[in-house]
């Protein structure tokens, strides 16, 4: 059955924790709705405690929601038996950050990459050997590195290794969450570039969480942007770019260290005032009106409407488009 | 005649021990810091950007590391000084701010009283006036409530709020040069924006000189007005920040420039510098980038000087010919 759909259908989810002496609630995901589409890298920015991680981790089955769903190709995985949903959520997986982390160090890079088909167990283990040696291929490692162990490998190499022990299974969507934060830049291009290849041969969708705006607005055909749990913007990455609709997106561009020389700088930075308030007490209404420069009393009382300014660009803002933006986008078309 | 510079470090070069061995770290590594200039280091992990800051104020333990070249603050030889001559210039006149600033401030002790410890450790002064002092300084960086905040513990206060506290550490005895190690590298964007603006405002105010060490291009080319880059252990530019930006004169700086997502096109292959950088225990001689160079010649097997461009310096034998991509096209 083609679910003709999109990949990833998320509605009104919340993922609440209750902090350690279990008296209040981490509010880490506090209402957020959105699609994937099949094929798309979908772009998800914000800072600490915007609930992007917590987010990515749910996208992937690794939490589960405690209000609201996510459809996977149109199916819920919590309504699945646990079995079922194990051979849906092949589909959905996830690079983490940590390169290292991720790998045992005690397995050969080999024995790592061949994991996933040990655990799904198809076929024997001298064809998913073979086909762990494609994967490694696939991702530009020569068979030597397979009988080796991660501390013996590059942060770029491991990384690459994390790649090719998920694409073993066809994923379907990949997560990355802060995939290429950990590595050098003069080598993440090397990651990017090959994400990039393998979206094209395999047809894969991503949902790429990150706090660098330089990076995603690379990569990304959309971006959404978080805060404290909620969304703020979301639209496709040139407009977002380069006509932000939301004060915060327009803060984040502009705190954005970009190395140009003082004459082509853009002046008129935007330098919020205060702290990241906590997720375990947001405040109310809009609940970036405590750094905002914008903010009004309408904003304390009342919680922005979710809404579509412009194509496909949605925005919650009681102002939007009524912010003169100072902000001119210097990403290249 | 030209007064000195506030720091002149020459021919540093600083090596790993391990028992009978010794494996080098930077080698001769040469810059001098005018007062109240800031000057950024930049380079990746393991070039020796944090060995060199460590070893200027003598923080690398003397049986891991061995330290040879000459650190000369205000004519002065760091490298020679007693250690209680030593204890006398850290936070006094040179200070430092770290990366990781719940490592840096203890756990156990107010941030007032961390303050105030470094006051009196420099001034005769007693507690009173070092608790206002104190407070003083925690307002200068911008914390709102100080006087609350003088009370709390490290752990009561936010990322950014730690690293304000740190710095107001190393202000609070008034030294003539701050080396911040990748101060804003554990930072959220928008509270990197905040810091960066401080450290700025902050230098520009006192006078105080800056040697501000990052991976990070973007954020030091906002700090500084001149730039050094290192690579493998040895600096291979040395040039104010716009020129470096403009027209880089050395591969590696052009590659790392090149590599940022700002200056390619959306979603086309980004650049990245081929290769891997030489380990410690394996380093080509010659140029030691020229494995991973993409205007290698013949010459660049040869031990690499740092040459002289109008204003520029940069270890490359092709310094006068090359026109290297740099952030503006």
């Amino acid at each position: 059955m083609v679910n003709a759909g999109p990949l990833l259908a998320v509605n009104g989810l919340e993922i609440l924790f209750p902090t350690r002496d279990g008296l209040q609630t981490v509010k880490a995901v506090d209402g957020v709705d959105f699609i994937v589409r099949s094929g798309e890298t979908f772009g998800v920015i914000g800072e600490s405690g915007s609930g992007k991680t917590t987010l990515g981790r749910a996208l992937v089955g690794l939490l589960a929601p405690t209000a609201g769903t996510i459809l996977h190709d149109g199916i819920d995985l919590a309504s699945l038996r646990h079995r079922q949903a194990r051979h849906y959520r092949r589909n959905f997986q996830i690079v983490f950050q940590d390169p290292n982390a991720a790998l045992d160090p005690r397995s050969t890079i080999l024995e790592s990459v061949r994991e996933p088909l040990d655990l799904v167990g198809v076929g024997t283990r001298e064809a998913r050997s073979q086909q762990a040696l494609a994967a490694l291929d696939r991702v530009g490692l020569s068979a030597e590195i397979a009988a080796r162990y991660p501390h013996e490998l590059s942060g770029g190499q491991k990384q690459r290794v994390n790649i090719a022990r998920v694409l073993t299974l066809r994923p379907k969507l990949i997560v990355c969450d802060e995939a290429v934060a950990g590595l050098d830049v003069s080598i993440r291009g090397e990651v990017l570039n090959l994400l990039a290849e393998l979206q094209r041969d395999f047809g894969l969708t991503y949902v790429f969480i990150t706090h660098d705006l330089s990076v995603v607005a690379h990569v990304s055909d959309r971006i959404a942007v978080m805060y404290l749990g909620k969304l703020m913007e979301l639209g496709p990455a040139m407009d977002l770019v380069d006509r932000p609709l939301h004060p915060y997106t327009m803060a984040l561009l502009s705190a954005e260290p970009i190395p140009l020389p003082s004459t082509l700088r853009r002046n008129r930075p935007v330098v919020l005032k205060g702290e990241i308030p906590s997720p375990i007490d947001p405040p109310s209404g809009c609940r970036f009106r405590t750094r905002c420069p914008h903010a009004q009393p309408i904003c304390v009382d009342t919680v922005p409407d979710w809404r579509e300014l412009a194509s496909a660009h949605w925005v919650a803002c009681h102002f939007a488009g009524q912010i003169g933006s100072d902000i001119v986008g210097t990403h290249q078309q | 005649m030209l007064r000195p510079p506030l720091l002149s470090v020459q021919d540093l070069s600083i090596y790993f021990l391990d028992g009978e061995s010794r494996t080098p770290v930077t080698k001769s590594v040469s810059f001098a810091i005018e007062p109240g200039e800031r000057l950024g280091i930049v380079g990746e992990s393991g070039c020796g950007k944090t060995v060199t800051g460590l070893s200027i104020l003598r923080l690398l333990p003397p049986h891991i590391a061995r330290v040879e070249g000459r650190i000369l603050f205000n004519g002065e030889d760091l490298a020679l000084l007693p250690p209680s001559a030593m204890r006398r210039m850290r936070g006094r006149h040179i200070s430092m701010i770290f990366q990781e600033p719940m490592s840096a401030l203890d756990p156990v002790f107010t941030v007032g009283e961390q303050i105030a410890e470094t006051l009196r450790a420099h001034f005769s002064i007693g507690a009173k006036e070092a608790r206002a002092r104190g407070i003083a300084a925690l307002a200068d960086v911008g914390i709102p409530l100080p006087a609350r905040r003088f009370d709390e513990y490290p752990h009561q206060l936010s990322g950014g709020m730690r690293q304000r506290v740190m710095i107001a550490m190393a202000i609070v005895c008034e030294p003539k040069l701050i080396i911040a190690d990748e101060p804003t590298t554990a930072l959220d964007v928008t509270i990197q924006a905040q810091i960066v603006e401080l450290l700025c405002q902050l230098s520009d105010r006192t006078g105080t000189a800056m040697l501000f060490i990052s991976h990070d291009l973007g954020v030091v080319s906002q700090t500084c007005t001149r730039l050094l880059t290192m690579y493998a252990g040895q600096i291979v530019e040395d040039a104010p920040v716009d020129a470096v930006l403009e027209q880089p004169r050395h591969p590696y700086t052009s590659g790392l420039l090149r590599a940022m997502p700002h200056f390619s096109e959306r979603r086309s292959n980004l650049p990245s510098i081929p290769g891997r950088v030489p380990s410690l225990w394996a380093m080509p001689f010659g140029c030691r980038f020229r494995e991973r160079c993409a205007y290698v010649i013949a010459g660049c097997e040869e031990e690499q000087p740092m040459r002289h461009l109008n204003g520029s310096a940069a270890r490359c034998v092709r310094l006068n010919e090359l026109h290297l991509p740099g952030a503006v096209n």
